[in-house]
């Protein structure tokens, strides 16, 4: 008798697909109707939110921001993370192991605490701040708060783990025995790094920051206790839409708005590699 | 039986009589037995205040106390998405709330016979819809010792942070925290606008270029611990905290026009008419405008007394008669925004457009 084991995705998948697709369709249908204060909606259908999301420029700069920050947070998590992956997944020793523990149990530590931490860091009395003043480095203490740089650290914070844990799984991938053929044959490490790992590494790479990015696009601790109430995400922008003016329509409105501009940029990218590995290969 | 037996019975019976006498009180007032009441209330020193005044009489009752803690617009929100069926017996309610309450139909009535602490109050400040609770004082608390090293003078106004030397060092209370609609209209009146013309106001913000707008008032001690901020637009309260955590703040009730001095934020309770437990509710609300509560939330917490026995007590506390305005001529002269006049939405939309252009 052959047991069907795939019979036991069934109940995750309908858990996940309930409780996904049942709210997600709530605040989708919601998007297409009038706020009419205080939680309440029209009765008709209307494109009303969607016009004025896509022709005011407050939120298509929100948009932008939201883009921007999680783009460059992403990008900040892959140069940080893959150096870290690199070393961990090459040590033979039991340090390895020791580290990746590490870097696992600071992914179970809550974003609130971590956020906190930086904020006790770059205060203006924190030691950051000390030292670059009484070193002359600047004159002033230099803030984060309140700032797109702040909330850029936060996410890339919130990424890290996140990230390393991912590009290790990559790396590992990568024979060493290549690497060793690269070096038997003259090579530099930069250029084994760029002939070789980089290019065996770029799918990863790119699956990787994907799902680092689509993490930033929907983080909204690092943004609202970073931002300081002057940095808008899209993120922070639903949660004052709805917990501030129980506007359910325009706030559904946001959220799928943020959902298309991931799901967007997620094909968009994909597409994108695949072109420019499909032009490699043709030059090549 | 022998007489030694008699005694012993004799002493016996009167020792439970003297325990069933002492224990029949405590039964008596059983009549919350299994009551679970839960109020929607802000957390930290305020919900210790509450647990410090009030849990302990209701458990004596026989019930139980659980607080939901949270911002009164959280709370307004959750009601409104549960469409009346609220998660909470009794509730904070902020004064901008108020017209949202009086167009919707969340609240039930409360019998004020059962509320004889409204003795202690003006006859404005209760009705039988909703009870005054408390007061705050909106102020600018300042680090007078940052103020006397950058040689800055004591502020009187808004426009008086809008220096150089603060530049980057002023917190200001986002729009969606509890103070942040009283105070963006103090800063429309102090700019020549009023409710309906806000925009005079937010110009004066966008020149005091604020380091933060901060969403929890606590949010401002940690910034003054830390040296972050040399100021803070926030009521009386945080900087009543702030200074008796250590910090060396006071603060100063700004002069909005020749008329207006200071700006006041009232809150207000209500029962649900979703509330099972009705009766208690109400004994909640009179037990938080007695003067236990009273005066244990304007010494800890800073805000102003609904009771007018508890005022008239505060005097005599150095700290609060530095930092609240204890006048009721002065008192009287504060800043009331007209919330009937306030688009609350439009409000929030110039704000958010101010930010995102800052």
């Amino acid at each position: 008798m052959t047991v069907r084991w795939d019979l036991l995705l069934i109940p995750s998948f309908l858990f996940t697909f309930i409780l996904l697709s049942v709210s997600q369709t709530l605040f989708l249908e919601g998007s297409f109707y009038k706020d009419l204060g205080l939680g309440r909606t029209g009765d008709t259908l209307d494109l009303v939110n969607y016009v004025r999301v896509f022709t005011d420029g407050f939120y298509l700069t929100t948009l932008w921001i939201t883009v921007k920050v999680s783009a460059l947070a992403t990008i900040c998590t892959l140069v940080f993370s893959f150096p870290v992956a690199y070393v961990i997944a090459r040590m033979r020793s039991s340090w390895g192991m020791i580290l990746l523990s590490g870097i696992v149990v600071s992914t179970f530590i809550t974003i609130v605490i971590k956020v906190f931490g930086i904020i006790i860091i770059f205060s203006a009395d924190g030691w950051l701040n000390q030292f670059l003043m009484s070193t002359g480095i600047t004159t002033e203490p230099y803030s984060i708060i309140g700032t797109q740089e702040g909330v850029v650290i936060g996410l890339m914070y919130f990424t890290l783990g996140f990230g390393v844990l991912t590009l290790y799984s990559v790396v590992q991938t990568i024979p060493t025995s290549l690497e060793e053929a690269a070096e038997i044959h003259g090579a530099s490490r930069p250029r084994m790094f760029r002939r070789v790992i980089l290019p065996l590494a770029m799918p990863g790479l790119v699956a990787g920051g994907l799902m680092v990015f689509n993490m930033c696009m929907g983080a909204f601790t690092s943004a609202a206790l970073l931002g300081g109430g002057k940095v808008f995400t899209l993120p922070v922008l639903i949660q004052r839409t709805i917990m501030m003016e129980v506007k359910y329509s325009m706030a559904g409105t946001l959220a799928a708005v943020l959902l298309v501009a991931v799901i967007l940029i997620n094909v968009l990218s994909i597409i994108l590699i695949r072109r420019m590995h499909f032009a490699r290969g043709v030059l090549a | 039986m022998s007489m030694k037996s008699m005694t012993r019975l004799t002493t016996g019976l009167a020792v439970a009589g003297i325990v069933s006498a002492l224990a029949l009180p405590a039964a008596a007032d059983g009549k919350f037995d299994g009551v679970t009441l839960r109020v929607a209330t802000f957390g930290g020193s305020w919900k210790e205040s509450l647990d410090a005044t009030i849990t302990p009489k209701f458990e004596a009752l026989g019930g139980k106390i659980e607080y939901v803690t949270g911002s009164p617009q959280a709370n307004l929100a959750k009601l409104i998405a549960g469409r009346g069926r609220a998660p909470f017996d009794v509730m904070e309610i902020l004064d901008a709330q108020v017209p949202d309450f009086a167009a919707t139909d969340f609240l039930a009535k409360i019998d004020l016979s059962k509320v004889p602490n409204t003795k202690y109050l003006a006859d404005f400040q209760y009705n039988d819809m909703m009870v005054a609770s408390w007061n705050t004082q909106e102020t600018i608390c300042y680090d007078k010792d940052k103020f006397a090293e950058l040689g800055v003078a004591r502020p009187t106004t808004y426009s008086d942070l809008a220096i150089p030397a603060l530049e980057g060092r002023i917190s200001i209370p986002d729009i969606t925290s509890g103070g942040g609609l009283a105070n963006f209209g103090g800063f429309a009146y102090a700019a020549g606008g009023d409710e309906v013309n806000v925009e005079p106001g937010i110009e004066l913000i966008k020149s005091l270029k604020a380091l933060k707008f901060w969403s929890r008032g606590g949010e401002t001690i940690t910034q003054f611990g830390s040296g972050d901020i040399y100021a803070a637009v926030v009521h009386a309260g945080w900087c009543v905290r702030a200074k008796n955590a250590g910090y060396p703040v006071t603060s100063v009730h700004p002069v909005i026009n020749d008329k207006i001095k200071g700006v006041a934020k009232e809150g207000w309770l209500g029962v649900m008419k979703s509330s099972e437990h009705k009766e208690a509710a109400v004994w909640f609300i009179n037990e938080y405008v007695g003067s236990d509560f009273q005066y244990r939330a304007a010494t800890k917490n800073g805000v102003m007394p609904v009771n007018q026995e508890v005022i008239a007590r505060l005097g005599e506390d150095p700290v609060l008669s530095e930092m609240l305005e204890l006048d009721p001529a002065m008192i009287a002269k504060a800043l009331r925004v007209d919330y009937s006049k306030v688009d609350t939405s439009d409000w929030i939309d110039q704000w958010n457009r101010m930010v995102s252009t800052q």
